[in-house]
């Protein structure tokens, strides 16, 4: 399914001069992996939360397939597409398997819990996580990495075409950054749109992705990770401190 | 904990509180100012013995539409409670967040000043706490902002312009039997019970019950707030206000019937937690069997054991406080690491 955006413009505080974003036009094709690139505060997180449906646009429209995004009924907006937000306001004293087991909510009817079958996907997705052995310990007890971890899994088990991740890195050290990565990679290779914020330009290389770079609420350029990330074309955003580092034998982005 | 293990608890647990519901229901019928033995009791429910017929009488006219007004106000009010605190994400607000029993004390005090019946005290009360709550609503509207922090907010607004309003009420009745029904009034009691308004309150309950039984998987969700609820696929708004809407009117049926009564709300939610965990499909049940046992055992303390009749709110505070700081050193150590209790 792709996801359009146009002329998408929000503003927080309608009498606020400026917008958070002014009249996106944006065209994420199915199946393609999309980073959106930019400095804090640039409207990353506002475009991914519209693109949840969590605010409605000022102005514009999000247009999922051919439908617009405020005509699908929200039961059906969890089949289509997955959120992970940047930070958690979960409860903190609920077991991680609970919790997973809210991601199977798409397939029940109101009435329904989570049975045998929905727990079997949460313990073959928290498999595949490594993150088996957090299931009975309580969100509140995990690390703020493991919540993380955890929250791209429920994500998971939700099963849609679309997966909305907003910075889903931001809390993790390195090795988990290797792995919510690598296992982005690989549901991507399974046909799933993914479209995720980050600060960081060389998550846009390792996932070979495309690129969204986003400026004072506008696109300000967008293509493929390995033409789009240059020196100069990130200069104009991050300033002129930004480099490409050939120390550990390949090209990263790095700080002079 | 183990998931199976919390069930397994819940288990036991819903299983004690049934049979000591049972038990404290029966204690309930027997004992009072004029205590039956058990051989009476039984003689008299299951003989028509017609020496028996004084006996029968108290059990039946007076101690049975009491006894069922305290289980049924008891589950009312701790699922209110537990339903707030789960959708306000806030563990130590009562049923009366959005003032729905403060609205319902001055309906009923109004309705005391103007010389009505008892039934009138009731019917006004219980219109007025509802309408309480609609202009809570209403001024959270003005705001333009959904967020559960102003709808508290405005709870407290309203429930504090209440509260004056029946101060104000209580200054002006004039004479002191007026101001004493209203204070009596506003302590609680179940000595208004008959098996008419039982009926009310039992199908109102029940109702309320089924429904939520129905909805605990979106219970679950809104808890998680509404980003968490919306992406998952839960109408969060809906919900949110069906939840809010039941509580209320578990509150009002309540209040209305029986007047204030403190702690419950408060107290009867945080020991099923310490139990079966935040799974509503676990707490609900819980609530209902532990709330009724709770009221039915504050119902026979408050008159038992003085010639009249100790006011439910200074039962259930007494109990209520203590059930509370036991609670707390349970859970001390969460306490001492700023968690969330």
């Amino acid at each position: 399914m792709n996801i359009k955006t146009s002329n998408l413009s929000f503003k927080y505080d309608k009498k606020a001069a400026k917008p958070v974003l002014n009249h996106l036009n944006l065209d994420i094709k199915e199946g393609t992996v999309n980073v959106l690139l930019g400095l804090n505060g640039c409207g990353k997180t506002t475009l991914i939360k519209l693109l949840a449906g969590l605010e409605k646009p000022t102005e514009g429209s999000v247009i999922y397939g051919d439908k617009n995004l405020k005509d699908i009924k929200i039961r059906d907006r969890a089949k289509i597409f997955a959120y992970v937000p940047q930070q958690a306001n979960v409860t903190n004293d609920i077991p991680v398997r609970q919790y997973l087991s809210y991601g199977t909510t798409n397939t029940l009817a109101f009435y329904e819990h989570p049975g045998k079958e929905e727990m079997e996907k949460v313990e073959a997705t928290a498999n595949r996580l490594g993150i088996s052995h957090l299931l009975e310990k309580n969100l509140g007890e995990i690390s703020g990495g493991e919540l993380q971890i955890v929250l791209i899994a429920c994500a998971l088990i939700q099963n849609t075409e679309i997966l909305l991740l907003d910075e889903p890195t931001s809390a993790l050290d390195m090795k988990n950054q290797n792995l919510v990565l690598s296992i982005l990679k690989s549901v991507a290779k399974e046909g799933k749109t993914i479209i995720l914020s980050s600060h960081n330009p060389n998550h846009a290389l390792f996932l070979d992705s495309n690129v969204i770079l986003i400026n004072n609420g506008v696109v300000c350029d967008e293509g493929k990770a390995k033409e789009l990330i240059k020196v100069n074309k990130l200069i104009p955003i991050y300033g002129e401190h930004v480099c490409v580092s050939k120390d550990l034998g390949y090209e990263e982005i790095s700080f002079k | 904990m183990n998931d199976k293990k919390i069930k397994k608890r819940t288990i036991i647990f819903l299983t004690a509180s049934i049979v000591a519901l049972l038990i404290f229901f029966i204690l309930g019928l027997m004992l009072g100012r004029f205590n039956i033995a058990i051989d009476d009791f039984f003689k008299a429910i299951f003989t028509s013995d017609a020496s028996l017929d004084t006996q029968r009488s108290i059990i039946v006219n007076l101690r049975l539409p009491r006894t069922i007004m305290a289980a049924f106000v008891g589950m009312g009010l701790s699922l209110s409670g537990l339903l707030y605190q789960e959708t306000f994400r806030n563990k130590l607000v009562s049923p009366d967040l959005l003032g729905v029993s403060t609205g319902a004390s001055v309906g009923a005090a109004i309705a005391i000043v103007l010389g009505l019946s008892s039934a009138f005290i009731s019917i006004f009360a219980f219109l007025m706490g509802l309408l309480t709550v609609f202009v809570t609503v209403m001024i959270s509207k003005l705001f333009r902002n959904g967020s559960s922090t102003i709808l508290l907010l405005s709870g407290i607004i309203v429930g504090g312009f209440m509260s004056a309003i029946l101060s104000l009420i209580k200054y002006m009745s004039g004479d002191i039997t007026t101001l004493a029904s209203i204070t009596y009034w506003l302590m609680g009691s179940f000595e208004s019970a008959n098996m008419s308004r039982d009926y009310i309150l039992m199908g109102v309950v029940v109702v309320c019950i089924v429904v939520l039984l129905l909805i605990t998987h979106p219970i679950n969700l809104v808890n998680q707030g509404k980003a968490e609820a919306q992406t998952k696929g839960i109408n969060y708004n809906f919900y949110r206000g069906l939840i809010i809407v039941l509580s209320t009117v578990l509150t009002a049926i309540s209040v209305c019937f029986c007047g204030t009564v403190s702690w419950i709300g408060l107290v009867i939610p945080h020991i099923v937690r310490l139990i079966a965990g935040r799974d509503a499909k676990r707490t609900i049940p819980l609530c209902i069997t532990f709330g009724a046992t709770f009221m039915i055992v504050v119902d026979i303390l408050s008159r038992t054991f003085t010639d009249s009749e100790i006011p439910l709110s200074a039962v259930t505070g007494l109990l209520g406080t203590v059930i509370f700081v036991i609670i707390l050193i349970i859970k001390r150590r969460k306490l001492n690491e700023h968690k969330d209790i």
